[in-house]
């Protein structure tokens, strides 16, 4: 299924043009070419020609041949599809068809054959879409021409205006030190006024329609997005051909059986999908307390945000365990405030900290095994500006010496937490190797796509409270190191809830509950 | 290794643009003229001319162009200009085209952006590239689907480069989802194939987590399904039961395309019966459903190849094979019945007679041109039928007899070798065959039918009433004697007598035709011809075939016709118990011979008969007049039992043809051995899934080189200077299909250093030399390796001259080295070929080139020296072994060989053994073309001497 070239000679023999689509000696296509006008013979009614190792599928045209040079397990069919587009292009570009004619067009029809013609692959194309692709006419770089017009004349208005201001302000110092005459000031006022409100609404109509555009391109741009998930959600189905498949194919399948072959009906992928979440609940009853970190750094000290939102979902997986309270401790941490499910009992729980449905008779929503969400029963939020809360904080020294950069990098980790799993990525100017790393406490990786250096640290805890980074970078700006960005996660929380116990509403023993707590960053960031 | 080469565009070299011209209409601001001279550029480099200094001015003022033209014919440019040094090193300056072409990479343009793309599908430098990786991610995800597809190929391109894999680890990864959302049937089916090629698992997982969906994909993409099923089952064969049933699925597909090649991946995966036949199915389907003749043409190539494979499957697919007989082309009709032939077993035989027979009669009906070939093809179809089967004989013999009075002449002697065949070994039908051969006598108009004919009712004609009717039929044909009228005899006498001279001249000036047997016997040009007779010859009566063909002056058939008598009245004198009748009937014929000789003899006729004719004639009135046991012998039994022996000759020749064919297909020694009661041959064999369709390509794009033997190359080595020359070379020639390289080792044997050392070479005869030379420096004693490719577009016998010019530091002038000549050896190029005789004879008629060489030789034995011929020129021999036996003095036999260009080289030797045991005679050599006459002749008269 691959054509090796394309190309036009004449009846003579004389190669025109050829295009080749997979990589070949120069050599080995002349000769190719030279061979074939003795191979193709008068008074056929076919128009290929087999040798040993190539196949020719030609088209006379005139006094020329176009004509296909594949390898043999090439599908005739497809070849002879490409051919016939290939020849209906070829008057569209080549306005007389012979020598001098596709000499001049030589090029044309080389951008042509490329459309048709991809890597030796055929492409699915119309004589109309090749001449589309081929006039390059795009509507987006009209846009974008008219939006570029649009800011330059813009930045020309300002420009003005700007002149025409500090024109003015020379001049209303000269005024000022000559004592001033303010009813000529005021003329020069309203002159200057009305030139800037003409050129304001000059600027006003040109980035209106700036932002007129933009708003199309923006439209376009989500496009691709909304599209994703239509096809991505097709549910796959293993038996969808045992559905289609009609009584013959069964026969069919079941003679090839019958000889021998081994036919294996129901095909499932082997690789299973790699991502393993957290592992599924098994506890009957399981209650899950997350927190996640929202903190902002500043790079010199400081914090310019800090915000902890908690959830606490249960997850119960039989329906007769649904029929129950949860009596949970909240820690004595005042900064925080908590929040029930609408469905809560508000009362219960401020009262007796126990969790329940407002109407006991209905159970808790049951979910199955894999969805990990479960039930939100309770949210909570902590906000603060005391730095001592920060589980993690990064100190990062950039200094220039001679032509190279020094950027030293400390962590700092409060006792309140063990963390796992820490990653912090400093960003980097765009380098052509890995940085040159001069010391580290735990492990580094270079990611050359989004040129950043990924310090990680498995564990962190009373053992390794602080380390530091310390790598060579050639000179760069300081602030091109920020914002550094860290992701780590831990079992404790801010909020120290427990779950004392879950208590049935129908009596009897208390089901068996697990209990997790996560901590886990969402936004975590030095500038 | 060789740079590959991407494009060719005709260059006149009449319009030569001068460097600098270019150069200027660069750098003006004019885009046509800008244009222009790209083009004039691009044609240059292509041309040979490296043109470095025009890289500065295209990266100054053409990189930064607006036109989209322009761009795109920058990236022409970029694609053949060289990249790298002599190391493989990347030349720095190519770094600058990068910030162009990553600005092309997010130009607004959505087509400047894809052919970009698509530019980087061909580069191979991964130092230009890997600046251009993230710009091309990017276009993964644009909107436009030009651009997705162009950058998914883009990805495999790149993926696919030595070090691709470090440059784009997680390709696979995004390949994969960018499959996953993708709408765009073209971007579908790249990506997959990029998968495919680059992360084979993914794609197999793709399609199998899809199965369901397959057949509503596009036909693109199924192709590349087809194409991956059929890899991994190549190197997974416990895999394939997973994939058959997608395969059948996509048989019901929508494009005949991809019906074709499920049914080429079928027939690769499994050797099942059942799963074969559904193959053949779908080619018989495709057979009749497409018009296209290509098409008809390679499925008929693939069922043939099917047929060799499973023939008892295929044997079941006869009737629908023999549909394809619909179409009206013969190339098509011809393929078609030479599967069929192959496939006849009795239990079908009478089916496919039945279907050859009403073809026979519709082409009677029709007035197509080629009515007369197919009905030629068909009735030779019919007679090997009857030949493997001859119970069908009775069948068909009749209705073929309808066709001796063809017009065609081709289709009547088929018609009527068949006869005498059949009804020598039917004796059943010999009556028949008899009755009806006299009957329809009259109407064949052919000399050759007609002396065929005759000569089967010769030797057939057994009862006294066959015997009696047969000379009744051939006194009826011959008409009223004399065959001219006397009155004018008096005067023709005369003159004839006169003109003996003049008239041996016009014989000798016939054109010599050869006979079956491969020697030459003089036959009148004009018996072929229709010629009208002049009206006085014509006798009073309607004349009968027999006597207007004699009246054209063929004395050959005459001849024929005596000895028919003669072989008749013999048999008669055997049957007839009456002495009277059987002396009546002996001087009828006698009387008929000498009117025959008279005729000949006279001067009514341009041509008076020939000696041979002429003897002949008057041997057989000699013998009726005085008849003997011995004679009767020789001519009532020689003559049949010959003919049996030729017919079993025939035969066995056959049966040791198809042995040898089968031998070939015996198991190779370290073949895989399939038990039959364990599993039986239904499992792919290895063979025929070797790497199949990779060596395909890599054999098409000349990648594959067969490694021949190295003492074999070094026999080739060919010295081009002496020992004492101040450079030593030596050539190794390579000689390929199209094109032959020389590979050069040059060695400086002084002590200082050669500068702008070239190898300078110029040819003779059908060759070209591809490149320019180029200059190199060779220090002290240093040796260098240079390569030349010449091409080569014809048969014949080329030499390549060369020097090799060099300086040296001191002396300014350049010295020259004339180089030995290399001469190219014909015999590279052709190779032994079988045809028919037919063939061959129409070809020696035909072809317009006759070298004729003498025999001039050491060897005595006519044998040897044909052997001799056969190995010096590598033909093939067309004469048969046994037509060359016996120690008889002489020896006539046709040779016959193809060039790789597809000429036709026909070589006839003829010698006679002298008294004194020298060898004379002569060979002649014909072709269409000058070259191969010319250089077949000076190789055979090179080597015809012999003896060493």
């Amino acid at each position: 299924m691959v054509v090796l070239a394309a190309s036009i000679i004449s009846k003579s023999g004389k190669v025109l043009v050829s295009r080749q689509f997979v990589d070949m000696t120069r050599i080995r296509i002349e000769g190719l070419l030279a061979a074939f006008p003795k191979l193709v013979g008068t008074g056929k009614q076919h128009t290929y020609v087999e040798t040993e190792n190539v196949r020719y599928v030609y088209q006379p045209i005139e006094a020329l041949y176009l004509l296909l040079v594949t390898n043999k397990q090439s599908n005739i069919l497809e070849d002879l599809e490409t051919l016939r587009l290939l020849s209906k292009l070829v008057p569209e570009y080549s306005y007389s068809l012979d020598e001098e004619g596709i000499g001049k067009t030589a090029f044309e029809l080389i951008f042509a054959f490329d459309e048709v013609i991809c890597l030796g692959h055929k492409e699915n194309v119309t004589v109309a879409q090749v001449k589309q692709y081929c006039e390059m006419e795009s509507h987006e770089e009209k846009l974008h021409k008219l939006v570029l017009q649009s800011k330059i004349n813009e930045t020309k208005d300002v420009m003005k205006r700007k002149a025409s201001e500090i024109e003015k302000s020379k001049i209303d110092k000269n005024r000022g030190d000559k004592g001033g005459f303010m009813s000529m000031g005021s003329g020069r006022i309203e002159s200057s006024f009305s030139d800037v409100s003409i050129s304001s609404s000059g600027s006003g109509f040109g980035s209106g329609s700036a932002f007129g555009l933009t708003t199309e391109v923006d439209s376009f741009s989500t496009k691709p997005k909304g599209r994703q998930p239509s096809s991505a959600t097709a549910p796959p189905k293993g038996l969808g051909m045992q559905l289609g498949k009609t009584q013959k194919t069964n026969q069919f399948l079941a003679s090839l059986k019958a000889e021998g072959e081994l036919i294996v009906e129901d095909v499932q992928p082997k690789a299973g999908q790699s991502r393993v979440a957290a592992p599924p609940p098994t506890d009957p009853i399981t209650l899950t307390a997350e927190e996640k970190l929202n903190v902002t750094l500043k790079r010199d000290g400081g914090i310019s945000n800090f915000d902890v939102q908690g959830t606490l979902s249960l997850q119960i997986l039989n329906q007769e365990d649904g029929l129950i309270q949860v009596q949970i401790e909240n820690g004595s941490n005042p900064g925080i405030l908590f929040k029930t499910h609408p469905n809560m009992n508000k009362e219960l729980f401020s009262n007796e900290n126990i969790l329940g449905l407002k109407d006991p008779n209905r159970p808790f929503p049951t979910g199955p095994a894999g969805d990990a969400a479960g039930v939100g029963l309770l949210k909570w939020r902590m906000q603060s500006a005391d730095e001592s809360m920060v589980p993690l904080s990064i100190n990062c020294w950039p200094s220039v010496s001679g032509n190279e950069t020094y950027v030293s990098i400390e962590y700092e980790a409060s006792s309140m937490f063990d963390l796992r799993n820490v990653v912090i990525s400093v960003p980097l100017p765009a380098l052509r190797e890995a940085p040159n790393i001069r010391q580290i406490d735990g492990e580094w990786r270079y990611d050359s796509r989004n040129s950043t250096l990924e310090w990680s640290i498995l564990l962190i805890d009373n053992s390794n409270r602080s380390g530091s980074l310390e790598f060579v970078v050639p000179p760069a700006d300081s602030s091109a190191f920020f914002p550094i960005s860290v992701r780590f996660s831990a079992t404790s929380i801010y909020s120290d809830l427990k779950v004392v116990n879950v208590i049935p509403l129908r009596g009897g023993a208390p089901p068996k509950f697990a209990q997790r707590t996560n901590l886990i960053t969402e936004n975590y960031q030095v500038v | 290794m060789e740079k590959s080469c991407t494009l060719l565009i005709h260059f006149d070299k009449g319009t030569p643009a001068i460097a600098n011209e270019i150069k200027e209409a660069l750098e003006g601001n004019d885009v046509p003229a800008k244009i222009d001279a790209m083009k004039k550029a691009i044609m240059l480099l292509l041309n040979g001319e490296t043109l470095p200094q025009l890289f500065i001015t295209i990266v100054r003022y053409v990189l930064p162009s607006e036109d989209h033209t322009v761009q795109k014919l920058l990236l022409l440019y970029l694609e053949i200009i060289e990249k790298t040094d002599a190391r493989g090193r990347v030349l720095p300056e190519m770094i600058l085209i990068c910030q162009n072409l990553r600005n092309n990479l997010q130009h607004p343009n959505e087509y400047i952006r894809g052919v970009t793309l698509r530019f980087l599908c061909r580069l191979n430098e991964t130092e230009i590239i890997e600046p251009l990786i993230p710009s091309v991610l990017q276009n993964l995800e644009h909107r436009h689907p030009f651009i997705r597809r162009n950058a998914i190929l883009a990805v495999m391109s790149i993926y696919k480069l030595p070090q691709g894999e470090q440059l784009l680890v997680d390709a696979p990864d995004m390949i994969e989802k960018v499959l996953s959302t993708e709408q765009d049937p073209s971007a579908k089916r790249n990506a997959f194939l990029m998968l495919f090629t680059c992360a084979q698992d993914r794609a197999t997982n793709y399609l199998l987590t899809h199965v369901d969906r397959v057949s509503e994909w596009g036909e693109l993409l199924q192709m590349v399904v087809l194409e991956l099923i059929r890899k991994v089952c190549r190197t997974n064969r416990g895999e394939k039961g997973k994939y058959i049933k997608i395969i059948i699925s996509l048989l019901n597909a929508p494009s005949t395309a991809v019906i074709y090649e499920c049914a080429g991946t079928l027939v690769s995966l499994s050797s099942a019966p059942t799963a074969i036949r559904a193959a053949a199915n779908t080619y018989c389907q495709l057979l009749l459903s497409q018009s296209d003749n290509n098409v008809k043409l390679i499925v008929l190539d693939r069922l043939n190849e099917l047929k060799s494979s499973h023939r008892d499957i295929m044997v079941d697919m006869i009737m629908d094979v023999l549909r394809a007989l619909s179409s009206p082309n013969l190339d098509i009709r011809r393929k078609t019945l030479d599967i069929v032939l192959e496939l006849i077993t009795p239990r079908n035989i009478s089916e496919v007679v039945l279907m050859l027979k009403k073809e026979v009669v519709k082409t009677q009906s029709g007035e197509l041109e080629k009515n007369g070939e197919y009905r030629q093809m068909l009735i030779q179809a019919i007679h090997s039928c009857a030949i493997k089967f001859p119970e069908v004989a009775s069948t068909v013999v009749h209705l073929l007899m309808d066709f001796l009075g063809d017009s065609n002449v081709a289709s009547a002697i088929d018609v009527v070798v068949f006869v005498r065949e059949i009804i020598e070994t039917n004796p059943k039908l010999r009556v028949s065959i008899i009755t009806r051969l006299l009957d329809t006598f009259y109407q064949i108009r052919a000399a050759r039918v007609c002396s065929c004919a005759l000569w089967i009712i010769g030797e057939y004609c057994l009862s006294l009433s066959e015997v009696e009717s047969g000379i009744a039929t051939i006194k009826q044909c011959l008409g009223e004697l004399p065959f001219y009228s006397v009155s004018e005899e008096g005067e023709a006498t005369d003159t004839s007598k006169k003109t003996p001279q003049a008239n041996s001249i016009t014989v000798s000036s016939r054109r010599p035709a050869i006979l079956a047997d491969g020697t030459y016997a003089t036959q009148s040009a004009a018996s072929e011809t229709a010629f009208s007779p002049p009206a006085i010859v014509q006798g009073s009566l309607a004349s009968g075939n027999l006597r207007s063909l004699l009246l054209t002056g063929d004395f050959f058939l005459g001849a024929v016709v005596a000895c028919t008598l003669t072989k008749l009245i013999l048999r008669l004198e055997e049957v007839q118990p009456s002495k009277v009748e059987v002396n009546k009937a002996t001087t009828q014929a006698l009387l008929i011979m000498v009117s025959m000789l008279q005729l000949g003899q006279s001067s009514v006729l341009p041509h008076p008969i020939d000696n041979d004719s002429y003897d002949r004639i008057v041997l057989c009135m000699r013998l009726l007049c005085n008849t003997g046991d011995e004679i009767r012998k020789i001519w009532l039994q020689s003559c049949r039992q010959s003919f049996v022996k030729m017919l079993s000759e025939k035969q066995l020749r056959e049966t040791e043809e198809l042995k040898a064919k089968a031998q070939v297909s015996h198991a190779q020694p370290d073949d895989l051995i399939d038990f039959y009661h364990l599993k039986s041959r239904k499992g792919m064999s290895q063979l025929e899934l070797e790497d199949e369709v990779q060596d395909d390509l890599k054999r098409a794009t000349g990648e594959f080189v067969k490694d021949a033997d190295d003492a074999n190359k070094l026999n080739r080595i060919l010295q081009l200077t002496g020992f004492s020359d101040p450079v030593y070379a030596e050539a190794y020639v390579t000689v390929h299909h199209y094109d032959i390289v020389l590979d050069v080792t040059v060695i400086n044997r002084t002590k200082e250093t050669l500068q702008n050392l070239c190898l300078e070479l110029a040819t003779m005869g059908d060759l070209k030399l591809v490149e320019r030379p180029q200059n190199y420096t060779l220090a002290p004693e240093s040796s260098k390796q240079i390569k030349a490719n010449i091409k080569v577009s014809s048969t014949e016998t080329g030499v390549i001259f060369g020097n090799i010019v060099y300086e040296t530091s001191n002396v300014l002038e350049r010295t020259v080295v004339v180089l030995n000549d290399i001469h190219i050896d014909i015999m590279d190029y052709i190779s032994p070929a079988v045809c028919t005789d037919a063939a061959f004879r129409t070809m020696w008629a035909e072809f317009e080139w006759e070298n004729k060489v003498a025999v001039n030789t050491v060897i005595q034995d006519e044998k040897e020296f044909l052997d001799h011929i056969i190995k010096s020129t590598n033909m093939k021999c067309l004469t048969a072994p046994s037509a060359l036996d016996g120690e008889c003095g002489f020896l006539a036999a046709n040779l016959y060989a193809k060039s790789v260009f597809g000429e036709d080289a026909l070589v006839n030797v003829s010698i006679e053994k002298q008294a004194d045991g020298k060898l004379s005679g002569y060979i002649r050599i014909r072709s269409k073309t000058q070259g191969i006459a010319l250089s077949l002749g000076d190789k055979i008269t090179l080597k015809q001497k012999g003896g060493s």
